[in-house]
């Protein structure tokens, strides 16, 4: 008796395993809305902009999230297939790399003149969307701002040995590009491997910025909105941290931006069109630099995280030159740093 | 054919055969991936980039971090499980549910928590320390399983012949908890080679992380995937290798029968100094980890953000968990079946075929299925269905492994017996070996639930959109720094991972009492 019971429990269960993955691979875009987009942007902060594209046109926007480069893996894969209408990358690389490799629909010239040049691609298939800078992020307590080095170039010397920390991602290949671009390929190189030899490498930004706060290393490279994020969650007054730009043109001063793109592929080119140029809207703008420490691309509009202001950051060099900044892994690599 | 179908005992029933394929054509996708990839980039010029010093580092960190763990949690657990097994250790209980408590917090959270402590932490050793105090109990449920199920008689009679206490552990009780063990410290290698969650808080570098370099800083599929391929080559040795010391052995016997009660061992003397061990054990592996949890919550000022989405996301982890990891038992069943009741070279690819995959990071293994369903089958392409199929492609030697330690256990003349009764090879499997084999599926269902439900590359890439879990919700507040937002839902997933822990830890309990 016992063992009939446990087969009708088995077959049950198998059975029932079955049943949810058929249901499962049928339940296939029931919800057709009216506009896919990949982020890799904060969430949050693409969350704003997107509930205010919808309040303003009616129109859903269905968002999966991910990492920035994982979903430029991902659209890569999917060619011209891919469900994707839009890609909001966190970085412009990403975003590059699926226009190198021709994924990219050109957007409305009537767009690409609500900001800057300087803040989208030169072929015209991606647009900035938001602005932060390339900082030193140091320890107050163990290095006096009077100390602090004058310019990138000094990063790499044996007189910052064993003071610095460096993250090989998120903005470093754009770092890596503008040193090429202002200063030449030798003196990248070299730099490399001064990086290599006298600074600390760290897995990532945030424990990069984590470590300086906690006293472990005196400085480290990084982007501005790590300490903006890490000031949000412990409040600015109690932090052992500050950040600090170069004097002058340095080539450290550099920004980079968060992109977006239209697919090529996209069946929703005019939907996908609207979004974009929403996004260079003041509108648009509002939400998205509410919710994260990121300068606006639109003029006349403040953030409310008190930034200082963005003019001392006149490097000759923009997101668009960077490109997808492969260029730099090749550096790299001959460096002995990947 | 028949030379590849070959075997001991006659040839496998074709239900079976036909079982095993299905599984073996699922892992078999991204292996071609990667080699359809690999081929693409043109082996000549990728070769000349792998064959230099920095890659040789990585080779020689990843290796040290895989074998590293691998023997040191090893130990710990045979001891640990020795301990609560065949000891008087005063509190048994607990010590087994604290020893298997840490099963309950995801790698990327314990190795948070200890790299906070200090640089120390984040160097190789720190890496090494961290990812072993979590490996201890993915060894230590299966080896306790198999202890509790060994017959005591053996032991006796190694005894009376003369073996000391330690000679009869080496030559009677290793044997027999060999498979058990053996297939799950294969499973800590396997993932220690594919381990990057709780790498990216650190300061090492390991081939992995270099795999995700090639993603985010190259843009280049097809070099990752040549990199996955090295990857995977490092598995296959690790992965035959223990087959190879476990299929000489022979375990199984007819019945529990009527095993005397196990006297435990007195310690004596040496009880303090024992549970003095399993204090530290527990404070090592589950104290610092939930300490700092409870610390996010207090201290962040991002606390409270997103708690309405607690629910929804503790819904879908559970929604997505259970049939995953139902699928994915069900799919080990056959491949164990066939490599312990059978043999043969065939189910024994199938069989070590999942293992080799599982050292391949989940990025990848989520993008061939995106290539996959993409090419193939665009209909299914980000559905549950989909998801949950590479759930079972990412986690079928967590459910194998487990499966085995009981099959290795059950004779294969009992499903013969019931043949001889008039049965069809399919009933008498039913039957006679299925219901043998429940302690270890209980244990497969547990293990690959808890896995799964803190998956996250494939669930982002390839589930319906909008979807949300406990891990993905985690993900999101932690890559925004936002601790004290990501600190509820990374409680509730130790939380809702205490349950099948729980479960699986007071089942095995009360089958050692009915006993």
């Amino acid at each position: 008796m016992t063992k009939f019971n446990r087969r009708i429990v088995l077959q049950g269960g198998i059975a029932l395993a079955g049943a949810a993955m058929v249901g499962g691979l049928a339940r296939r875009a029931q919800a057709a809305t009216a506009l896919t987009l990949y982020n890799g942007q904060h969430r949050a902060t693409t969350e704003a902009l997107v509930a205010a594209f919808t309040k303003s046109t009616g129109i859903q926007v269905t968002m999966r999230n991910a990492e920035s480069p994982e979903l430029a893996a991902q659209i890569a894969e999917e060619g011209a297939r891919s469900p994707a209408d839009v890609f909001f990358s966190e970085q412009s690389p990403p975003i590059a790399s699926l226009q190198e490799k021709g994924l990219l629909g050109q957007i409305d010239p009537a767009t690409l003149k609500l900001i800057p040049a300087k803040y989208n691609s030169k072929d015209g298939t991606w647009i900035g969307a938001s602005v932060r800078t390339r900082v030193v992020t140091y320890n107050k307590k163990m290095i006096s701002p009077a100390d602090l080095p004058k310019s990138i170039m000094d990063f790499g010397t044996a007189a910052l040995d064993g003071k610095f920390g460096y993250v090989k991602q998120d903005g470093f290949q754009e770092q890596v590009m503008a040193i090429v671009h202002i200063k030449g390929r030798d003196a990248a190189l070299a730099w490399l491997k001064g990086l290599k030899q006298y600074g600390r490498s760290y897995n990532g930004n945030r424990i990069a910025s984590t470590a300086v706060e906690n006293g472990e290393i005196a400085m480290a490279l990084s982007n501005d909105y790590y300490w903006y994020s890490l000031a949000k969650e412990k409040g600015p007054e109690t932090l052992n941290s500050a950040l600090y730009s170069f004097p002058g043109d340095d080539a450290g001063n550099i920004f980079n931006v968060s992109a977006a793109g239209m697919l090529k592929s996209s069946q929703n080119q005019a939907v996908a069109q609207r979004f974009l140029a929403f996004m260079l809207t003041a509108e648009g703008q509002e939400a998205m630099i509410q919710t994260t420490a990121e300068y606006p691309v639109l003029a006349g509009l403040t953030s409310p995280y008190n930034l200082p202001p963005l003019s001392g950051f006149t490097a000759p060099v923009s997101p668009a030159d960077m490109g997808s900044a492969s260029d730099a892994y090749a550096l790299e690599r001959e460096a002995g740093l990947i | 054919m028949t030379a590849w179908l070959r075997r001991r005992q006659g040839l496998p029933p074709a239900w079976l055969i036909l079982a095993s394929v299905i599984p073996f054509a699922l892992v078999a996708l991204p292996i071609l991936y990667v080699a359809v990839q690999g081929y693409q980039a043109g082996i000549a010029g990728i070769l000349s980039n792998l064959i230099r010093p920095y890659t040789l580092n990585l080779l020689l960190n990843t290796l040290t971090i895989a074998v590293s763990v691998t023997i040191l949690s090893g130990l710990i657990a045979v001891a640990a499980a020795w301990g609560t097994e065949r000891c008087d250790l005063p509190g048994r209980r607990w010590w087994r549910l604290s020893v298997a408590l840490p099963l309950a917090i995801p790698a990327y959270v314990s190795s948070f928590a200890w790299s906070s402590l200090g640089p120390w932490f984040q160097e190789i050793q720190g890496a090494i320390l961290i990812l072993t105090f979590y490996s201890v109990p993915l060894v230590y449920l299966p080896v306790v399983a198999a202890l509790r199920s060994l017959d005591p008689n053996f032991e006796d009679v190694a005894r009376s012949l003369g073996h000391g206490r330690w000679r009869t552990f080496r030559r009677v009780v290793l044997p027999q908890i060999a498979p058990a063990l053996g297939g799950s410290a294969l499973l800590v290698a396997a993932h220690m080679l594919a381990e990057f969650g709780a790498l990216s808080f650190l300061r090492v570098e390991t081939f992995t992380t270099a795999i995700f370099d090639q993603y985010t800083a190259e843009f280049n599929n097809q070099a990752a995937a040549l990199l996955s391929g090295v990857l995977m080559l490092i598995c296959l040795p690790v992965a035959f290798a223990e087959a190879k010391m476990r299929n000489r052995r022979r375990v199984a016997r007819i019945a529990r029968g009527s095993a005397r009660a196990i006297v435990p061992i007195a310690l004596g003397r040496l009880t303090p100094l024992v549970v003095l061990g399993f204090v530290t054990l527990t404070i090592l592996s589950f104290g610092v980890p939930a300490v700092t949890l409870c610390f996010w919550v207090v201290q962040g000022h991002s606390a409270g953000q997103g708690l309405e989405r607690v629910l929804p996301a503790l819904m879908n982890s559970v929604g997505y968990a259970l049939p995953g990891a139902a699928l994915t038992t069900l799919a080990a069943i056959p491949l164990v079946i066939a490599t312990t009741h059978f043999r043969g070279r065939f189910a024994l690819l199938c069989d070590r075929l999942p293992y080799v995959v599982h050292g391949l990071p989940g990025i990848v293994v989520a993008l061939a299925a995106v290539a996959v369903a993409i090419g193939f089958l665009p209909a299914v392409y980000q559905t549950t269905g989909l998801v949950l199929l590479v759930y079972v492609v990412l986690f079928l030697p967590l459910a194998q492994s487990s499966v085995r330690a009981s099959a290795e256990l059950v004779p294969r003349e009992l499903s013969d017996v019931a043949r001889s009764l008039g049965k069809s090879p399919f009933q008498a499997f039913l039957l006679a070996t299925l219901p043998n084999l429940l302690p270890g599926i209980g244990a497969a269902l547990a293990l690959t639930a808890l896995q799964l439900m803190r998956e996250l590359t494939a669930t982002l890439l390839l589930a319906p959109a909008g979807v949300v879990t406990l891990a993905t919700e985690f993900w999101n507040y932690t890559s925004d720094r936002a601790y004290g937002a990501a600190a509820p839902f990374a409680a509730m997933l130790v939380l809702i991972s205490g349950v099948p822990v729980y479960i699986f830890t007071m089942r095995t309990l009360r089958l050692n009492d009915a006993r």
